[in-house]
């Protein structure tokens, strides 16, 4: 049995351990009823945020381009766990570069399932620890694109870098800076 | 985003496909009937969620089906022509002890099945049935014949 | 350790949501309402169990909810304010054969909803019912005049 004090229903007639003021004239609850469309309010935003992509995985593209060569890398910068995802870099030549390394930042395989490289790069070396992947020489006018397909990975949770750098030789051409956030 | 777009679709896919097979077919609540909606729910999970094992993703998918839960029970609360559409309109299929034929036909019930969901309501027999009627979340319900009526 | 975070997060969240949308809305167990929670608990399981598919992931995530329903129930029963805050409190619908509107539109309820309810439980006449009060389980229980 529910504590009522006894009287309470004998005085209004309404069913046992039903107040009439509270539960048909919802005196008191008032505030319950504006909390709860308040929090469904909430949940709507965060849903409407969802549809605006806070929390991924819409890929971003970021341009950076130098006087010998411009690279665009198009990725996402936030991502859920377990998601995939090809990241996309995509290297113009306007001068000859002779010998061409893509450098990524650690960022780029920590917490991630490395499904696959397309083309396969020529050398894959340490580079200070970071990532350098050699493709060889790009002549003057000509493209590269470079496709890596990634798997989150569900302990990887949080903020890191992802900055690439484009490097002919051990010279640096130029450095994309770009984060990725993910969400639990 | 996909996420949330796609939950919205599949919620919209559920509830057409639920409106079109027929309220009567999946509601007896059967053994059969629950796993074959348990299934439905299942692959229709699966198309939702993808690759995505993420917390925020589920939440994202859970939460969207809650917001349109009460939209599509906001709508024909607000707007009455859209009630028929959206919960189906009850249907009489007793009246006075007698069956209407035509709409057991349209419902592709039969007179045993009327029966037998009467019994389950302790009512011995469809002669004592003033009104049954086949109510939009595909239950039947019986009124007595009998009282002051 | 993430496991039993995730699942406690997840049974919280759905508390929440229930408690947010009403329970009437999913509660009618209507084909459609039951695809939706099986698609829920699937959506939520997803998120708790990530790729993790060994036993004592199992065991720590079922038990966790196991431990948190309890330990619900067991606050909903000590405490009045904790109970009305998580379960909502029972609204009277129809009083004398009556409705009262303005409960039947914070619930958004219709007439015909309600009428439906009660013809299920062999009811044909709001004139016959003293009382109608939706309960906080979704469900709405009727009492005849006498």
């Amino acid at each position: 049995m529910l504590p009522v004090p006894e009287q309470i229903h004998r005085v209004t007639g309404a069913p046992d351990t039903l107040v009439l003021k509270r539960h048909r004239d919802l005196d008191g609850r008032r505030r319950g009823i504006i909390a709860r469309r308040a929090l469904l309010a909430l949940l709507a935003a965060v849903l409407l945020a969802g549809l605006l992509d806070v929390f991924g995985q819409r890929p971003d593209t970021d341009l950076v381009s130098a006087r010998a060569a411009s690279l665009e890398v198009f990725a996402p910068v936030h991502a859920r766990s377990g998601v995939l995802y090809a990241a996309r870099f995509h290297i113009t030549a306007h001068h000859d570069i002779r010998d061409a390394y893509l450098v990524l930042d650690p960022g780029w395989a920590e917490g991630y399932t490395v499904n696959g490289l397309a083309p396969q790069p020529l050398t894959e070396a340490d580079r200070n620890g970071r990532i350098a992947y050699g493709f060889g020489h790009i002549p003057a006018g000509q493209s590269l694109i470079f496709f890596m397909s990634l798997q989150v990975n569900p302990t990887n949770v949080g903020h890191r870098p992802q900055n690439v750098e484009l490097d002919d030789g051990e010279k640096a051409i130029l450095t994309v800076h770009r984060d990725i956030t993910i969400f639990p | 985003m996909d996420i949330v777009f796609r939950a919205l679709v599949v919620y919209l896919f559920v509830l057409v496909l639920t409106r079109a097979v027929g309220r009567r077919e999946l509601s007896t609540l059967e053994p059969f009937d629950l796993i074959l909606l348990v299934m439905i729910g299942d692959l229709v999970q699966q198309g939702v969620t993808q690759n995505d094992f993420s917390v925020t993703g589920s939440f994202l998918a859970v939460g969207t089906i809650g917001v349109l839960t009460v939209v599509f029970s906001y709508l024909p609360w607000r707007f009455q022509v859209l009630r028929p559409v959206l919960e189906g309109v009850p249907a009489i299929l007793m009246q006075d002890g007698d069956v209407v034929e035509k709409n057991l036909r349209r419902h592709r019930l039969t007179q045993e099945e009327i029966a037998a969901a009467a019994r389950v309501q302790n009512i011995g027999s469809l002669s004592e049935v003033r009104w049954a009627v086949l109510e939009t979340n595909g239950q039947i319900s019986f009124v007595k014949k009998g009282g002051d009526s | 350790m993430d496991i039993v975070l995730r699942a406690a997060a997840a049974y919280v969240f759905i508390v929440f949501l229930m408690r947010v949308v009403g329970r009437r809305e999913l509660s009618s167990m209507e084909p459609s309402d039951i695809i939706l929670l099986v698609v829920i608990g699937d959506l939520v399981q997803n998120g708790v169990t990530q790729s993790d598919y060994s036993v004592t992931g199992i065991v720590l995530a079922a038990g966790t909810i196991g431990l948190l329903a309890t330990a619900t129930a067991f606050l909903t029963y000590r405490s009045k304010r904790i109970r009305s805050v998580v379960e909502g409190e029972p609204v009277i619908l129809v009083q004398n054969g009556e409705t009262i509107e303005r409960n039947l539109k914070n619930e958004r309820l219709t007439l015909d909803e309600l009428m439906e309810q009660a013809r299920l439980q062999q009811i044909e006449s709001l004139d016959k019912v003293k009382w109608a009060v939706l309960e906080t389980s979704g469900s709405i229980s009727f009492i005849e005049q006498k």
